[in-house]
């Protein structure tokens, strides 16, 4: 780029807002990010309240927004109590928000070159033995709108959907290293030239083009995961076996 | 009792305060939220009216949140002046704290002498300050000023050392400060340029309380100018914008000749 181009774009482009990280997400029910620059008057209060320490303040890295909130979802990621958006004293944080689903912090890409689950299913197709392939599945257990946001692909492979809110649990939790191969593209990032390497491989549904057939199937089986406890009556599966009893010894 | 008594009793406990509030909210105790950009207690809400107000001409909207939060203390600045800066800023305290050492260590007083151009010229030169920073703060279109708020980056850090056992960058900043204050400049900060005691003081022009000669035998020994941290002349000057009400000349003269005269009610001392 030539520099009138470089000053042309300095200058259009408000160099204090607009500034986007992958991973670098604001807390839940924030404004778009330019008004968000311009509400937010660093309080620090919503990183008071945040139970799970996951906001945190910007520091000198961020440019000018440090003291701004952050959650830098590869150390720790949202957990969707939705405490902070109630207590930004200038509505920076849509107070509004109160429900997990209508979070919009960003959208999680996944990496298929990187992915352990893809790699399993590449490799037994083509039949070789690398040693990485795994099936690790840990961003569809740990999303908390499962089989909402990241849906299995033929029941092996993790989609992320249009339902995903960016919380970002998947990339604090996904296994692989360095780099993580699941992340969070977060929400209005303008240059997808920094974005490029994600948004090439990524792979977004349409939450309309879903088999809602398969989504129902799937609630039944959380729904009846989800009473399971610990305490009370056991809960009635299907057996093809006798279950013991009694063991021996026990009173 | 003194004055200072106990403008030190609430110094030292907001002091304490801002390392409190954010352990009690560790231990998700909800009641007092916040730093000194804005607070809340209960459900009261209470916001630095500069911040609020940066926000509301970048953004160029205003709520009612924003509104509510910045009553009560444009009343208290209205009612008592700029006691926010004598009374409760932490980066105040720290200061004076700074100017005893000097004291004790016997070192060479820097504190400028007093002369009527020279609180005209600091008058002009906060009000210009002021300006600027607004003006920045309007092109830039985020509340820049923030960023030097002391008092509130003291009780921000203190929240994230006591969460996160870090500090942020921030800090370098109010070190700086601190450093410059300790070797050059006597109280130049909160007498110069801190955006948040400049703005109270732009409210506080017909404030209730404030420092007046009652007696007119004086014996003009000038003991007030020499112990007034603003470097004005508390005995005429007690409406100046500089005067934030602290008490110390109140507390220094000898025949008590003053006395804090408020609109609604007059206090003896």
């Amino acid at each position: 780029m030539s520099l009138p181009e470089d000053l042309r774009d300095l200058l259009n482009n408000n160099p204090f807002k607009g500034y986007y990280k992958i991973n670098r997400l604001r807390p839940p029910g924030a404004v778009s990010e330019k008004r968000f620059m311009e509400l937010c008057i660093r309080c620090a209060r919503c990183i008071e309240v945040c139970p799970y320490d996951s906001i945190k303040r910007a520091d000198l890295y961020e440019r000018l927004q440090i003291g701004t909130p952050y959650v830098f979802a590869e150390e720790k990621a949202c957990y969707l109590c939705m405490k902070c958006p109630e207590v930004c004293p200038t509505k920076a944080l849509d107070p509004k928000v109160t429900d997990k689903r209508e979070v919009k912090m960003g959208k999680a890409v996944i990496d298929q070159e990187l992915c352990y689950n893809y790699i399993y299913y590449k490799e037994e197709k083509k039949g070789e033995v690398s040693g990485k392939a795994l099936l690790c599945s840990t961003c569809y257990n740990a999303c908390p709108l499962m089989d909402e946001a990241i849906v299995m692909e033929k029941f092996i492979l993790p989609v992320t959907t249009e339902k995903c809110v960016g919380c970002g649990i998947c990339t604090e939790k996904c296994p692989t290293k360095p780099e993580k191969a699941i992340n969070i593209i977060p929400e209005g990032m303008i240059n997808k030239q920094e974005a490029g390497f994600f948004y090439r491989k990524y792979n977004i549904k349409p939450a309309e083009e879903m088999d809602k057939k398969e989504i129902n199937k799937h609630k039944k089986t959380i729904e009846r995961k989800e009473n399971i406890s610990s305490f009370g009556s056991e809960p009635d599966f299907e057996y093809d076996f006798e279950i013991q009893k009694n063991i021996e010894g026990w009173d | 009792m003194k004055i200072s008594f106990y403008r030190r009793i609430v110094q030292l406990v907001v002091m304490i305060g801002i390392f409190m509030i954010p352990l009690l909210n560790i231990l998700e105790i909800y009641f007092i939220k916040g730093t000194f950009y804005s607070i809340d207690v209960g459900d009261v809400a209470m916001a630095d009216p500069l911040a609020v107000f940066q926000s509301v001409i970048t953004s160029e909207t205003i709520n009612t949140v924003m509104l509510i939060s910045v009553i009560i203390p444009l009343l208290l600045a209205m009612f008592f002046g700029r006691v926010w800066c004598s009374w409760f800023c932490p980066y105040h305290f720290l200061v004076e704290i700074l100017q005893k050492l000097r004291n004790l260590l016997k070192l060479k007083s820097i504190k400028p002498e007093y002369s009527e151009s020279l609180v005209n010229r600091s008058n002009r030169i906060r009000l210009l300050f002021l300006l600027i920073g607004l003006f920045i703060t309007g092109i830039a279109g985020i509340p820049l000023l923030n960023l030097i708020s002391a008092p509130g980056i003291i009780s921000s850090q203190a929240l994230v050392l006591v969460k996160f056992h870090y500090f942020t960058f921030e800090i370098v900043f109010i070190l700086f400060l601190l450093i410059m204050e300790f070797f050059f400049f006597y109280f130049f900060w909160c007498r110069l340029l801190c955006p948040t005691g400049i703005f109270l003081s732009l409210i506080d022009r017909k404030k209730a309380m404030k420092v007046t000669k009652i007696q007119p035998e004086c014996s003009m020994c000038k003991s007030c100018i020499k112990s007034c941290p603003m470097v004005i002349n508390p005995m005429n000057e007690g409406n100046n914008p500089l005067c934030h009400n602290c008490g110390i000349c109140i507390d220094s003269c000898p025949d008590n000749k003053k006395k804090t005269h408020s609109g609604l009610n007059s206090i003896e001392l």
